[in-house]
């Protein structure tokens, strides 16, 4: 099946020193590993399909469940990857999940110091000031000043811990649940959750022009 | 501290630590060959032929100079193809013939390139 998904719109970060080569590589690779039978056209057509079907609204989902639900949230703290399987997300690579809970004693943040590993089952890819140096340097460093540029001011008296994911190990913050949500619906709930409030640089807030639900 | 000492205190990509400045908050959407890209590696691990961890290294053993000039997937397919010919998978002569295979056909094409 041939299927056109090409087009050549520059991405900022694009190295305009020499364009099209790394593309003209991959392809190569891609087509020599195909000729030996290594893999096949079809399963990279549906690795594309899943990496499409994974966005932060999954993770919202999850982090939503977990506030309504104590027993839900006692089992994705157990054992994250079990949980959101029983939720219906499947995990597509070996990679174990621990979902971090923040507390009014603990805020949890999540970075990959070596490479660019993220929960990318249950939020998608990573932004780009993820897997870049400032972000990776710092959060195991100076974590509260990276916050605070975030916009995330997180008072002395409350431990800032990070974790730091590895190839097999990635980890999701099950933020806070926002004050003044008592009458919300899980949906209306998972509205509030964020892709930055489950990395950890911002925490779940009802957004200024939201009206409370009747 | 020497000129080159920093260069093997931490490997190309050690970050953890290291002083950095601002955060730039910059995002973007993958580029489709981007996107193939990760299908690619991901793919690879499911068939270990290349593992998310042999991915890591490969990436770290391209040295300095060159992770801080590629971007994050021109750094990835590097070395998926140092990988390749080191594991014996794949050849640089094999690989140099189907890139300029490639390169002929998409400068016919412009824009194609199917899967």
């Amino acid at each position: 099946m041939n299927q056109q998904i090409h087009d050549h719109t520059p991405a900022p970060d694009s190295n305009h020193a020499a364009p099209g080569y790394y593309e003209v590589m991959e392809t190569a690779v891609r087509e020599l590993l195909f000729e030996r039978k290594l893999i096949t056209p079809g399963e990279i057509r549906r690795q594309i399909e899943v990496l499409d079907s994974r966005t932060p609204a999954l993770g919202a989902k999850v982090v939503a469940r977990a506030w309504v639900d104590p027993e839900f949230k006692a089992r994705l703290l157990a054992n994250g990857r079990r949980a959101c399987e029983e939720f219906g997300i499947s995990f597509y690579d070996e990679t174990d999940l621990i979902v971090l809970e923040n507390t009014d004693e603990v805020h949890n943040l999540i970075v990959c110091t070596l490479c660019s590993c993220y929960p990318r089952p249950v939020l998608g890819l990573p932004p780009d000031w993820y897997k870049l140096k400032p972000y990776r340097a710092r959060a195991v460093k100076e974590p509260r000043s990276l916050l605070a540029e975030f916009g995330t001011v997180i008072p002395e008296d409350v431990e800032v811990r990070v974790s730091d994911s590895t190839a097999t190990v990635r980890y999701l913050v099950l933020p806070q649940r926002p004050a003044s949500t008592e009458n919300y619906s899980e949906e209306q709930l998972a509205a509030l959750v964020t892709r930055d409030a489950m990395i950890g640089v911002v925490k779940a807030e009802i957004p200024e022009t939201k009206e409370m639900p009747q | 501290m020497t000129q080159t000492e920093h260069l093997i205190k931490h490997l190309p990509t050690e970050l953890g630590g290291l002083d950095a400045g601002p955060l730039v908050r910059v995002e973007h959407d993958l580029e489709p060959w981007e996107k193939r890209c990760h299908a690619l590696a991901d793919v690879l691990d499911f068939h270990k032929i290349i593992s998310t961890e042999e991915k890591r290294r490969g990436v770290s053993a391209l040295g300095s100079e060159i992770v801080g000039s590629l971007t994050y997937y021109e750094r990835w397919i590097v070395a998926f193809a140092n990988i390749l010919f080191q594991k014996g998978i794949l050849t640089p002569e094999e690989l140099a013939v189907k890139m300029d295979e490639v390169m002929a056909r998409s400068g016919e094409e412009t824009t194609s390139c199917t899967i």
